[in-house]
Protein backbone atom coordinates (compact mmCIF):
# COMPACT_ATOMS: atom_id res chain seq x y z
CA UNK A 1 0.00 0.00 0.00
CA UNK A 2 2.56 2.12 0.85
CA UNK A 3 4.54 1.52 -2.68
CA UNK A 4 1.56 2.34 -4.55
CA UNK A 5 0.94 5.51 -2.47
CA UNK A 6 4.46 6.28 -3.76
CA UNK A 7 3.99 5.74 -7.01
CA UNK A 8 1.12 8.05 -7.03
CA UNK A 9 3.06 10.81 -5.22
CA UNK A 10 5.48 10.21 -7.58
CA UNK A 11 3.22 10.24 -11.27
CA UNK A 12 1.54 13.48 -9.26
CA UNK A 13 4.55 15.30 -8.91
CA UNK A 14 5.71 14.85 -12.32
CA UNK A 15 2.70 15.87 -14.16
CA UNK A 16 2.77 18.95 -12.14
CA UNK A 17 5.66 20.04 -13.91
CA UNK A 18 4.87 18.39 -17.63
CA UNK A 19 2.89 21.66 -19.05
CA UNK A 20 1.42 19.29 -21.56
CA UNK A 21 -0.90 17.45 -19.34
CA UNK A 22 -3.94 19.71 -18.39
CA UNK A 23 -4.13 20.94 -14.54
CA UNK A 24 -8.00 21.29 -13.95
CA UNK A 25 -7.99 23.80 -10.84
CA UNK A 26 -11.54 25.08 -9.45
CA UNK A 27 -12.44 28.29 -8.63
CA UNK A 28 -13.90 28.27 -5.49
CA UNK A 29 -10.45 26.91 -4.38
CA UNK A 30 -8.72 30.35 -4.69
CA UNK A 31 -9.00 33.04 -2.05
CA UNK A 32 -11.26 36.23 -2.05
CA UNK A 33 -9.59 39.39 -2.94
CA UNK A 34 -11.35 42.79 -3.18
CA UNK A 35 -10.08 45.95 -4.47
CA UNK A 36 -10.50 48.90 -2.16
CA UNK A 37 -9.77 52.38 -4.11
CA UNK A 38 -8.31 54.98 -1.93
CA UNK A 39 -8.07 57.84 -4.54
CA UNK A 40 -8.93 61.28 -2.93
CA UNK A 41 -8.52 63.83 -5.90
CA UNK A 42 -7.25 62.36 -9.43
CA UNK A 43 -8.55 62.54 -13.26
CA UNK A 44 -11.80 60.41 -13.31
CA UNK A 45 -11.10 58.71 -16.64
CA UNK A 46 -7.80 57.47 -15.60
CA UNK A 47 -8.79 56.45 -12.40
CA UNK A 48 -11.68 54.26 -13.50
CA UNK A 49 -9.39 53.31 -16.29
CA UNK A 50 -6.57 52.15 -13.03
CA UNK A 51 -9.74 49.96 -11.75
CA UNK A 52 -10.08 48.07 -14.33
CA UNK A 53 -6.27 47.49 -14.92
CA UNK A 54 -6.00 45.59 -11.21
CA UNK A 55 -8.66 43.92 -11.48
CA UNK A 56 -7.87 42.43 -14.71
CA UNK A 57 -4.24 41.69 -13.39
CA UNK A 58 -5.49 40.29 -10.30
CA UNK A 59 -7.82 37.94 -12.48
CA UNK A 60 -5.29 37.00 -14.83
CA UNK A 61 -2.57 36.36 -11.91
CA UNK A 62 -4.97 32.62 -10.84
CA UNK A 63 -4.34 33.21 -7.42
CA UNK A 64 -7.83 34.73 -6.17
CA UNK A 65 -11.55 34.66 -6.68
CA UNK A 66 -11.58 38.53 -7.71
CA UNK A 67 -14.43 40.78 -6.69
CA UNK A 68 -15.49 43.62 -9.43
CA UNK A 69 -17.36 45.88 -7.45
CA UNK A 70 -15.26 49.10 -7.04
CA UNK A 71 -15.09 49.90 -3.08
CA UNK A 72 -14.03 53.21 -1.55
CA UNK A 73 -11.97 53.47 1.44
CA UNK A 74 -9.56 56.03 3.01
CA UNK A 75 -6.37 54.57 2.51
CA UNK A 76 -4.44 55.13 5.97
CA UNK A 77 -7.48 53.41 7.68
CA UNK A 78 -6.66 50.34 10.08
CA UNK A 79 -8.88 48.13 9.16
CA UNK A 80 -10.86 47.19 6.08
CA UNK A 81 -14.53 48.74 5.36
CA UNK A 82 -17.63 46.86 6.02
CA UNK A 83 -18.38 45.44 2.91
CA UNK A 84 -15.17 43.85 2.11
CA UNK A 85 -14.90 42.60 5.72
CA UNK A 86 -15.72 39.17 4.59
CA UNK A 87 -13.26 38.72 2.11
CA UNK A 88 -9.63 37.26 2.77
CA UNK A 89 -7.41 39.62 0.89
CA UNK A 90 -7.88 43.20 0.51
CA UNK A 91 -5.93 45.39 -2.05
CA UNK A 92 -6.03 48.60 -1.39
CA UNK A 93 -4.52 51.69 -3.52
CA UNK A 94 -4.25 55.41 -3.83
CA UNK A 95 -3.62 57.86 -6.93
CA UNK A 96 -2.27 60.65 -6.27
CA UNK A 97 -0.24 63.57 -8.09
CA UNK A 98 3.67 63.91 -5.96
CA UNK A 99 6.37 66.74 -6.81
CA UNK A 100 7.88 67.30 -9.89
CA UNK A 101 4.62 66.25 -11.97
CA UNK A 102 5.11 62.83 -11.01
CA UNK A 103 2.40 60.51 -10.14
CA UNK A 104 2.31 58.10 -7.29
CA UNK A 105 0.42 55.22 -6.65
CA UNK A 106 0.29 54.00 -3.02
CA UNK A 107 -0.20 50.38 -2.84
CA UNK A 108 -1.14 47.75 0.12
CA UNK A 109 -2.35 44.45 0.52
CA UNK A 110 -4.44 43.80 3.56
CA UNK A 111 -5.41 40.29 5.53
CA UNK A 112 -6.82 39.81 8.51
CA UNK A 113 -6.69 43.87 9.07
CA UNK A 114 -3.09 42.95 9.11
CA UNK A 115 -1.13 44.87 6.23
CA UNK A 116 0.76 42.50 4.49
CA UNK A 117 2.59 44.23 2.25
CA UNK A 118 3.19 48.20 1.10
CA UNK A 119 4.77 49.68 -1.92
CA UNK A 120 4.91 53.23 -3.11
CA UNK A 121 5.13 53.57 -7.23
CA UNK A 122 6.14 56.54 -9.07
CA UNK A 123 5.90 57.40 -12.81
CA UNK A 124 6.24 60.60 -14.93
CA UNK A 125 3.77 59.84 -17.39
CA UNK A 126 -0.40 59.29 -16.57
CA UNK A 127 -0.09 56.56 -19.84
CA UNK A 128 2.35 54.57 -17.85
CA UNK A 129 -0.71 53.77 -14.98
CA UNK A 130 -1.28 50.22 -16.90
CA UNK A 131 2.50 49.59 -15.96
CA UNK A 132 2.04 50.31 -12.28
CA UNK A 133 -0.79 47.49 -12.16
CA UNK A 134 0.99 45.19 -13.87
CA UNK A 135 4.04 45.73 -11.26
CA UNK A 136 1.28 45.22 -8.27
CA UNK A 137 0.15 42.22 -9.93
CA UNK A 138 3.46 41.17 -9.98
CA UNK A 139 4.44 41.75 -6.68
CA UNK A 140 1.71 40.34 -5.03
CA UNK A 141 2.64 37.17 -7.21
CA UNK A 142 5.74 37.05 -5.71
CA UNK A 143 4.72 37.98 -2.77
CA UNK A 144 2.17 34.89 -2.22
CA UNK A 145 5.39 32.46 -3.51
CA UNK A 146 3.37 31.96 -6.87
CA UNK A 147 5.54 31.02 -9.68
CA UNK A 148 7.14 34.46 -11.38
CA UNK A 149 4.68 36.65 -13.98
CA UNK A 150 7.54 38.48 -15.51
CA UNK A 151 6.04 38.64 -18.93
CA UNK A 152 3.76 40.88 -17.10
CA UNK A 153 6.26 43.89 -16.72
CA UNK A 154 7.67 42.86 -20.72
CA UNK A 155 6.52 44.82 -23.57
CA UNK A 156 4.91 43.21 -26.57
CA UNK A 157 5.86 44.33 -29.86
CA UNK A 158 3.68 44.01 -32.53
CA UNK A 159 2.92 44.76 -36.58
CA UNK A 160 -0.31 45.75 -37.37
CA UNK A 161 -1.91 45.79 -40.84
CA UNK A 162 -4.08 48.92 -41.51
CA UNK A 163 -4.35 48.90 -45.23
CA UNK A 164 -3.24 46.82 -48.27
CA UNK A 165 0.75 46.98 -47.92
CA UNK A 166 0.36 49.64 -44.93
CA UNK A 167 1.59 48.20 -41.59
CA UNK A 168 2.45 50.11 -37.83
CA UNK A 169 5.10 48.48 -35.26
CA UNK A 170 3.35 49.20 -32.06
CA UNK A 171 4.66 48.42 -28.17
CA UNK A 172 2.40 47.71 -25.75
CA UNK A 173 1.89 46.00 -22.49
CA UNK A 174 0.25 42.85 -22.27
CA UNK A 175 -3.32 43.66 -22.56
CA UNK A 176 -3.05 46.71 -25.50
CA UNK A 177 -4.24 49.45 -22.35
CA UNK A 178 -0.59 51.48 -23.34
CA UNK A 179 0.25 51.62 -26.93
CA UNK A 180 2.92 53.57 -28.91
CA UNK A 181 3.30 53.52 -32.35
CA UNK A 182 7.22 53.28 -33.25
CA UNK A 183 7.28 52.84 -37.21
CA UNK A 184 4.43 54.26 -39.09
CA UNK A 185 3.54 53.93 -42.89
CA UNK A 186 4.85 52.05 -45.67
CA UNK A 187 5.01 47.93 -44.92
CA UNK A 188 6.65 46.87 -42.05
CA UNK A 189 6.53 43.13 -40.51
CA UNK A 190 7.82 40.86 -38.09
CA UNK A 191 9.35 42.74 -35.30
CA UNK A 192 11.44 40.44 -32.59
CA UNK A 193 13.25 42.15 -29.47
CA UNK A 194 16.67 42.34 -30.07
CA UNK A 195 17.54 40.93 -26.47
CA UNK A 196 15.72 40.66 -22.93
CA UNK A 197 16.14 44.30 -21.63
CA UNK A 198 13.88 44.96 -24.71
CA UNK A 199 15.91 48.51 -25.83
CA UNK A 200 15.89 47.12 -29.29
CA UNK A 201 14.60 45.08 -31.88
CA UNK A 202 15.04 44.08 -35.41
CA UNK A 203 12.02 43.91 -38.10
CA UNK A 204 11.50 43.87 -41.61
CA UNK A 205 10.80 46.42 -43.69
CA UNK A 206 9.25 45.49 -47.19
CA UNK A 207 8.70 48.78 -48.91
CA UNK A 208 12.69 48.75 -50.10
CA UNK A 209 13.53 47.17 -53.61
CA UNK A 210 14.73 44.39 -51.75
CA UNK A 211 13.62 42.67 -48.41
CA UNK A 212 15.94 44.79 -45.57
CA UNK A 213 16.30 43.54 -41.89
CA UNK A 214 17.04 46.47 -39.81
CA UNK A 215 17.71 46.76 -35.97
CA UNK A 216 15.89 49.59 -34.46
CA UNK A 217 17.41 51.32 -31.08
CA UNK A 218 14.93 52.77 -29.30
CA UNK A 219 16.98 54.96 -26.84
CA UNK A 220 18.59 56.66 -30.33
CA UNK A 221 15.93 56.50 -32.75
CA UNK A 222 18.56 54.93 -34.91
CA UNK A 223 18.31 52.10 -37.46
CA UNK A 224 21.04 49.67 -38.41
CA UNK A 225 20.68 47.84 -41.80
CA UNK A 226 21.91 44.36 -40.65
CA UNK A 227 20.84 42.31 -43.99
CA UNK A 228 19.21 42.27 -47.40
CA UNK A 229 17.81 39.26 -49.65
CA UNK A 230 15.56 38.89 -52.46
CA UNK A 231 12.61 37.45 -51.73
CA UNK A 232 12.13 36.97 -47.84
CA UNK A 233 13.95 37.92 -44.86
CA UNK A 234 12.48 37.23 -41.79
CA UNK A 235 14.44 37.36 -38.35
CA UNK A 236 12.44 34.50 -36.38
CA UNK A 237 14.24 33.97 -33.30
CA UNK A 238 16.82 35.76 -31.23
CA UNK A 239 19.16 33.35 -28.45
CA UNK A 240 18.80 34.15 -25.17
CA UNK A 241 21.88 36.48 -24.98
CA UNK A 242 20.71 38.29 -27.96
CA UNK A 243 23.97 37.48 -30.04
CA UNK A 244 22.88 34.80 -32.80
CA UNK A 245 19.95 34.99 -34.79
CA UNK A 246 17.35 32.28 -36.73
CA UNK A 247 16.64 34.28 -39.92
CA UNK A 248 14.51 32.89 -42.92
CA UNK A 249 16.32 34.18 -46.39
CA UNK A 250 15.91 33.55 -49.71
CA UNK A 251 19.29 35.13 -51.38
CA UNK A 252 18.23 32.39 -54.51
CA UNK A 253 14.29 32.78 -54.17
CA UNK A 254 14.56 29.28 -51.88
CA UNK A 255 13.68 30.13 -48.47
CA UNK A 256 15.90 28.60 -46.05
CA UNK A 257 16.87 28.95 -42.02
CA UNK A 258 20.43 30.66 -41.45
CA UNK A 259 22.09 31.46 -37.97
CA UNK A 260 23.38 34.53 -37.91
CA UNK A 261 26.18 36.09 -35.80
CA UNK A 262 25.23 39.58 -34.51
CA UNK A 263 28.91 40.44 -33.81
CA UNK A 264 30.88 38.94 -36.51
CA UNK A 265 28.44 39.41 -38.71
CA UNK A 266 28.43 36.05 -40.25
CA UNK A 267 25.81 34.05 -41.00
CA UNK A 268 25.62 30.16 -41.80
CA UNK A 269 22.69 28.41 -43.95
CA UNK A 270 21.06 25.52 -41.46
CA UNK A 271 18.61 24.18 -44.08
CA UNK A 272 19.18 23.19 -47.71
CA UNK A 273 15.95 21.61 -48.67
CA UNK A 274 14.20 22.22 -51.83
CA UNK A 275 11.33 23.49 -50.98
CA UNK A 276 10.22 25.37 -47.67
CA UNK A 277 12.11 25.66 -44.70
CA UNK A 278 11.39 28.95 -42.52
CA UNK A 279 10.56 29.82 -38.84
CA UNK A 280 13.55 28.44 -36.89
CA UNK A 281 13.79 28.59 -33.15
CA UNK A 282 16.31 28.04 -30.30
CA UNK A 283 15.42 25.04 -28.84
CA UNK A 284 17.18 22.61 -25.78
CA UNK A 285 20.68 20.90 -26.75
CA UNK A 286 21.48 22.80 -28.91
CA UNK A 287 18.74 22.63 -31.89
CA UNK A 288 15.83 24.20 -33.88
CA UNK A 289 12.42 23.68 -34.23
CA UNK A 290 11.11 24.93 -37.73
CA UNK A 291 8.54 24.74 -40.42
CA UNK A 292 8.79 22.63 -43.51
CA UNK A 293 6.89 21.34 -46.38
CA UNK A 294 9.31 18.54 -46.93
CA UNK A 295 6.73 15.56 -46.47
CA UNK A 296 4.35 17.74 -49.05
CA UNK A 297 3.07 19.95 -46.37
CA UNK A 298 4.01 22.55 -44.05
CA UNK A 299 5.01 20.24 -40.73
CA UNK A 300 7.45 21.18 -37.42
CA UNK A 301 10.66 19.43 -37.44
CA UNK A 302 14.06 20.16 -36.19
CA UNK A 303 17.64 19.64 -36.50
CA UNK A 304 20.96 20.02 -34.42
CA UNK A 305 22.74 23.26 -35.05
CA UNK A 306 25.79 21.85 -35.58
CA UNK A 307 24.60 19.81 -38.69
CA UNK A 308 22.73 15.95 -38.92
CA UNK A 309 19.54 14.70 -39.84
CA UNK A 310 16.06 16.43 -39.96
CA UNK A 311 13.66 15.08 -37.30
CA UNK A 312 9.60 15.14 -37.30
CA UNK A 313 8.90 16.65 -34.36
CA UNK A 314 4.48 16.59 -35.13
CA UNK A 315 2.37 13.82 -36.10
CA UNK A 316 -1.21 15.54 -35.74
CA UNK A 317 -2.52 18.02 -37.95
CA UNK A 318 -2.57 18.27 -41.32
CA UNK A 319 -0.79 21.50 -41.92
CA UNK A 320 1.54 22.55 -38.61
CA UNK A 321 2.59 25.99 -40.47
CA UNK A 322 3.90 28.03 -37.09
CA UNK A 323 6.13 27.24 -33.72
CA UNK A 324 7.58 28.36 -31.17
CA UNK A 325 9.89 26.98 -28.82
CA UNK A 326 11.42 26.71 -25.19
CA UNK A 327 13.73 24.06 -24.09
CA UNK A 328 11.78 21.25 -24.48
CA UNK A 329 8.78 22.02 -25.33
CA UNK A 330 6.90 23.65 -28.84
CA UNK A 331 3.71 25.07 -29.22
CA UNK A 332 2.60 24.97 -32.73
CA UNK A 333 0.03 26.35 -35.16
CA UNK A 334 -2.56 23.51 -36.52
CA UNK A 335 -5.54 22.92 -38.97
CA UNK A 336 -7.81 21.02 -37.50
CA UNK A 337 -9.83 21.07 -40.87
CA UNK A 338 -9.17 19.61 -44.29
CA UNK A 339 -11.10 21.50 -45.79
CA UNK A 340 -9.78 24.75 -46.72
CA UNK A 341 -12.65 26.70 -46.14
CA UNK A 342 -15.05 25.28 -44.11
CA UNK A 343 -14.82 25.29 -40.51
CA UNK A 344 -11.17 26.64 -40.93
CA UNK A 345 -10.29 26.51 -37.37
CA UNK A 346 -6.53 26.94 -36.40
CA UNK A 347 -5.71 25.97 -32.81
CA UNK A 348 -2.54 26.21 -30.77
CA UNK A 349 -1.27 22.50 -29.49
CA UNK A 350 1.77 21.81 -27.11
CA UNK A 351 4.32 18.95 -27.28
CA UNK A 352 7.42 17.75 -25.00
CA UNK A 353 10.28 16.20 -26.54
CA UNK A 354 9.96 13.97 -23.46
CA UNK A 355 6.33 12.60 -23.70
CA UNK A 356 3.83 11.34 -26.41
CA UNK A 357 1.04 13.84 -24.71
CA UNK A 358 -0.16 16.68 -27.30
CA UNK A 359 -2.18 19.10 -25.23
CA UNK A 360 -4.65 21.54 -27.35
CA UNK A 361 -4.64 24.89 -26.26
CA UNK A 362 -7.66 27.02 -28.35
CA UNK A 363 -10.55 26.31 -29.51
CA UNK A 364 -11.99 28.56 -32.10
CA UNK A 365 -10.98 30.53 -34.73
CA UNK A 366 -7.76 31.48 -36.01
CA UNK A 367 -4.54 31.33 -33.28
CA UNK A 368 -1.87 31.74 -34.28
CA UNK A 369 1.88 33.44 -34.00
CA UNK A 370 2.55 31.74 -30.69
CA UNK A 371 5.60 33.21 -28.64
CA UNK A 372 6.49 31.04 -25.33
CA UNK A 373 7.45 34.19 -22.28
CA UNK A 374 11.54 33.58 -21.14
CA UNK A 375 10.47 31.16 -18.38
CA UNK A 376 8.41 29.01 -20.85
CA UNK A 377 4.76 28.69 -18.55
CA UNK A 378 3.08 31.01 -20.40
CA UNK A 379 2.35 31.45 -24.19
CA UNK A 380 1.35 34.87 -26.70
CA UNK A 381 -0.47 34.30 -29.21
CA UNK A 382 -2.83 36.18 -32.24
CA UNK A 383 -6.26 35.19 -32.08
CA UNK A 384 -8.60 36.41 -35.06
CA UNK A 385 -12.19 35.77 -34.88
CA UNK A 386 -15.42 37.25 -36.52
CA UNK A 387 -13.69 40.09 -37.92
CA UNK A 388 -11.63 40.96 -34.36
CA UNK A 389 -7.72 40.41 -34.13
CA UNK A 390 -6.90 39.89 -30.28
CA UNK A 391 -3.39 39.48 -28.46
CA UNK A 392 -3.82 36.11 -26.10
CA UNK A 393 -2.42 35.45 -22.95
CA UNK A 394 -2.17 31.61 -22.09
CA UNK A 395 -1.48 30.26 -19.02
CA UNK A 396 -0.37 26.73 -18.92
CA UNK A 397 0.01 25.66 -15.77
CA UNK A 398 -3.48 27.70 -14.76
CA UNK A 399 -4.94 26.08 -17.77
CA UNK A 400 -6.14 29.48 -18.40
CA UNK A 401 -6.63 31.87 -21.40
CA UNK A 402 -7.33 35.69 -21.75
CA UNK A 403 -7.91 38.05 -24.96
CA UNK A 404 -7.07 41.40 -25.47
CA UNK A 405 -9.00 42.78 -28.55
CA UNK A 406 -7.21 45.25 -30.82
CA UNK A 407 -9.61 48.01 -31.73
CA UNK A 408 -8.11 48.61 -35.07
CA UNK A 409 -5.97 46.90 -38.17
CA UNK A 410 -5.37 43.29 -37.92
CA UNK A 411 -2.00 41.70 -35.96
CA UNK A 412 0.64 40.81 -38.15
CA UNK A 413 3.13 39.22 -35.99
CA UNK A 414 3.87 39.60 -32.66
CA UNK A 415 6.63 39.04 -30.18
CA UNK A 416 7.52 39.90 -26.00
CA UNK B 1 13.40 55.34 -52.96
CA UNK B 2 14.00 57.17 -49.95
CA UNK B 3 13.43 57.13 -45.96
CA UNK B 4 12.05 59.95 -43.86
CA UNK B 5 13.35 59.70 -40.26
CA UNK B 6 11.76 61.46 -38.00
CA UNK B 7 12.28 60.79 -34.00
CA UNK B 8 9.89 62.65 -31.94
CA UNK B 9 10.60 63.55 -28.26
CA UNK B 10 10.54 61.97 -25.07
CA UNK B 11 7.57 59.53 -23.85
CA UNK B 12 7.26 55.78 -24.17
CA UNK B 13 9.78 53.36 -23.94
CA UNK B 14 9.10 52.11 -20.57
CA UNK B 15 11.26 51.52 -17.90
CA UNK B 16 10.61 49.33 -14.88
CA UNK B 17 12.92 49.03 -12.31
CA UNK B 18 12.02 47.90 -8.53
CA UNK B 19 13.66 47.47 -5.39
CA UNK B 20 13.32 44.71 -3.03
CA UNK B 21 13.86 46.57 0.41
CA UNK B 22 12.88 49.81 1.47
CA UNK B 23 16.83 50.71 2.01
CA UNK B 24 18.61 49.19 -1.15
CA UNK B 25 20.18 51.60 -3.13
CA UNK B 26 19.22 51.77 -6.53
CA UNK B 27 20.85 50.98 -9.93
CA UNK B 28 19.08 52.77 -13.07
CA UNK B 29 18.05 50.50 -15.19
CA UNK B 30 19.70 51.59 -17.69
CA UNK B 31 22.34 54.22 -19.14
CA UNK B 32 19.19 56.61 -20.64
CA UNK B 33 20.24 59.10 -17.87
CA UNK B 34 16.87 58.30 -16.24
CA UNK B 35 17.97 57.79 -12.24
CA UNK B 36 15.31 55.64 -10.13
CA UNK B 37 15.12 57.53 -6.54
CA UNK B 38 13.11 56.23 -3.84
CA UNK B 39 9.99 58.12 -2.20
CA UNK B 40 11.49 59.48 0.90
CA UNK B 41 8.04 60.80 2.07
CA UNK B 42 6.92 56.97 2.68
CA UNK B 43 8.44 54.08 4.61
CA UNK B 44 7.10 51.55 1.74
CA UNK B 45 8.84 49.90 -0.90
CA UNK B 46 9.50 52.62 -4.23
CA UNK B 47 8.95 51.82 -7.95
CA UNK B 48 9.81 54.42 -10.56
CA UNK B 49 8.36 53.87 -14.12
CA UNK B 50 9.78 56.40 -16.58
CA UNK B 51 11.15 56.86 -20.11
CA UNK B 52 11.12 58.29 -23.27
CA UNK B 53 10.07 57.21 -27.08
CA UNK B 54 10.50 57.21 -30.46
CA UNK B 55 8.60 57.42 -33.40
CA UNK B 56 9.69 56.70 -37.31
CA UNK B 57 7.36 57.68 -40.31
CA UNK B 58 8.52 56.15 -43.17
CA UNK B 59 7.47 56.81 -46.77
CA UNK B 60 8.52 56.62 -50.65
CA UNK B 61 10.07 59.53 -51.86
CA UNK B 62 7.89 61.63 -53.72
CA UNK B 63 9.81 61.83 -57.17
CA UNK B 64 9.73 58.14 -57.41
CA UNK B 65 9.29 56.93 -61.10
CA UNK B 66 5.53 55.20 -61.54
CA UNK B 67 5.36 53.07 -64.45
CA UNK B 68 1.74 52.25 -64.19
CA UNK B 69 1.16 52.56 -67.75
CA UNK B 70 3.20 49.80 -68.91
CA UNK B 71 2.71 47.80 -65.70
CA UNK B 72 -1.25 47.70 -66.15
CA UNK B 73 -0.24 45.79 -69.27
CA UNK B 74 1.28 43.07 -67.30
CA UNK B 75 -1.47 41.09 -65.78
CA UNK B 76 -1.57 38.98 -62.48
CA UNK B 77 -1.16 35.27 -62.00
CA UNK B 78 -2.89 33.29 -59.71
CA UNK B 79 -2.82 30.00 -57.68
CA UNK B 80 -4.49 27.35 -56.01
CA UNK B 81 -4.99 27.26 -51.82
CA UNK B 82 -1.64 26.29 -50.29
CA UNK B 83 -0.08 25.54 -54.39
CA UNK B 84 2.72 27.45 -56.59
CA UNK B 85 2.69 25.30 -58.94
CA UNK B 86 1.85 26.84 -62.46
CA UNK B 87 -1.49 26.23 -64.21
CA UNK B 88 -1.43 25.91 -68.21
CA UNK B 89 -3.82 29.24 -68.43
CA UNK B 90 -1.38 31.31 -65.88
CA UNK B 91 1.40 30.12 -68.00
CA UNK B 92 -0.33 31.96 -70.88
CA UNK B 93 -0.25 35.14 -69.03
CA UNK B 94 3.47 35.21 -68.08
CA UNK B 95 4.72 33.92 -72.06
CA UNK B 96 2.60 37.45 -72.89
CA UNK B 97 4.00 39.22 -69.98
CA UNK B 98 7.46 38.00 -70.74
CA UNK B 99 7.06 39.12 -74.47
CA UNK B 100 6.02 42.89 -73.15
CA UNK B 101 9.11 42.65 -70.33
CA UNK B 102 11.36 41.62 -73.41
CA UNK B 103 10.16 44.73 -75.99
CA UNK B 104 8.13 47.27 -74.79
CA UNK B 105 9.68 46.80 -71.24
CA UNK B 106 12.97 46.07 -71.82
CA UNK B 107 14.79 49.11 -70.33
CA UNK B 108 13.04 48.00 -66.78
CA UNK B 109 13.99 45.82 -64.56
CA UNK B 110 11.37 43.22 -63.14
CA UNK B 111 9.83 43.24 -59.73
CA UNK B 112 7.78 40.09 -58.84
CA UNK B 113 5.60 40.19 -55.84
CA UNK B 114 4.05 37.37 -54.27
CA UNK B 115 0.71 37.02 -52.50
CA UNK B 116 -1.21 34.57 -50.39
CA UNK B 117 -4.89 35.15 -49.10
CA UNK B 118 -5.51 35.69 -45.46
CA UNK B 119 -5.19 32.25 -43.75
CA UNK B 120 -1.90 32.83 -41.70
CA UNK B 121 0.43 36.29 -40.71
CA UNK B 122 3.18 33.47 -40.29
CA UNK B 123 6.40 33.08 -42.14
CA UNK B 124 5.28 30.04 -43.89
CA UNK B 125 2.86 31.81 -45.84
CA UNK B 126 5.65 34.68 -46.78
CA UNK B 127 7.66 31.42 -47.95
CA UNK B 128 4.09 30.13 -49.66
CA UNK B 129 4.25 33.54 -51.25
CA UNK B 130 7.74 33.85 -52.42
CA UNK B 131 7.53 29.88 -54.30
CA UNK B 132 4.55 31.58 -56.46
CA UNK B 133 7.30 34.86 -57.51
CA UNK B 134 10.11 31.79 -57.68
CA UNK B 135 7.66 29.64 -60.11
CA UNK B 136 6.78 32.49 -62.47
CA UNK B 137 10.57 34.07 -62.29
CA UNK B 138 11.52 30.24 -63.45
CA UNK B 139 8.96 30.56 -65.65
CA UNK B 140 9.88 34.08 -67.68
CA UNK B 141 13.82 32.66 -67.68
CA UNK B 142 12.87 29.71 -69.98
CA UNK B 143 11.00 32.66 -71.77
CA UNK B 144 14.27 34.48 -72.37
CA UNK B 145 14.02 37.72 -69.75
CA UNK B 146 17.08 37.48 -68.53
CA UNK B 147 17.03 36.52 -64.25
CA UNK B 148 19.46 39.57 -63.67
CA UNK B 149 16.50 41.37 -64.57
CA UNK B 150 14.20 40.48 -62.09
CA UNK B 151 13.95 40.45 -58.20
CA UNK B 152 11.08 39.42 -55.66
CA UNK B 153 9.44 40.34 -52.35
CA UNK B 154 6.60 38.24 -50.90
CA UNK B 155 4.17 40.23 -48.97
CA UNK B 156 2.37 37.03 -47.58
CA UNK B 157 -1.03 38.02 -46.61
CA UNK B 158 -0.18 41.93 -45.86
CA UNK B 159 -0.96 43.35 -49.85
CA UNK B 160 -4.72 41.99 -51.10
CA UNK B 161 -6.58 43.18 -53.59
CA UNK B 162 -9.75 42.31 -52.41
CA UNK B 163 -10.92 41.85 -48.55
CA UNK B 164 -14.16 40.39 -48.74
CA UNK B 165 -14.37 37.16 -46.54
CA UNK B 166 -15.44 34.72 -49.94
CA UNK B 167 -13.84 32.04 -51.68
CA UNK B 168 -13.43 33.88 -54.71
CA UNK B 169 -11.87 36.88 -52.82
CA UNK B 170 -9.13 34.97 -51.31
CA UNK B 171 -8.64 33.33 -54.80
CA UNK B 172 -8.28 36.73 -56.43
CA UNK B 173 -5.42 37.13 -53.79
CA UNK B 174 -3.72 34.26 -54.40
CA UNK B 175 -1.49 36.08 -56.90
CA UNK B 176 2.08 37.44 -58.49
CA UNK B 177 1.69 40.93 -59.55
CA UNK B 178 4.26 42.36 -62.07
CA UNK B 179 6.22 45.90 -61.22
CA UNK B 180 8.78 47.32 -63.19
CA UNK B 181 11.73 49.50 -62.01
CA UNK B 182 13.88 51.85 -63.34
Amino acid sequence: MRYLLGIFLVTLLLSANDATIEVIKKADSYASIAIEDATESFETVASRQFFKNIVSDMNVLSLFNVERKHYINNYDDSSTSLETRAFDYVLRYRLRHGDRDNIMVDMKLLHNDSVMMEKVYKMSKKNLLVFVAHSIAYDINDMMGAAPVDWMKKKVIFSKLTAPGRSEIVISDYTLTYQHTIIKGALNVFPQWADNKQNAFYYTSLSKDIPTLYKMNLKTGTKEKIATSDGMLVCSDVSDDGRKLLLTMAPSGQPDIYLFDTLSKQKKRLTTYRGIDVNGQFMEDNKIAFVSNRLGYPNIFSKKLNGGGVEQMVYYGRSNAACSAHNEYVVYKSRESNNEFKRNTFNLHLISTKTDFIRRLTATGVNEYPRFSTSGDTILFIKNYQQQSSVGIIRLQENKSFLFPLKIGKLQSIDW
Amino acid sequence: MKNVLMVSAVAALLVLSGCSSKDSSIEPYDNSGVTIQPDTSSNADTEELNGEDVVVVEGTDANEMTLSALESRLNSVHFAFDKFNISSEMQDIIDTNSQLVKSDAKNYSVKLEGNCDEWGSDEYNYALGLKRANAVKSSMIRDGVSAERITMVSYGESNPTCTDKTEACWAQNRRVDFKLLP
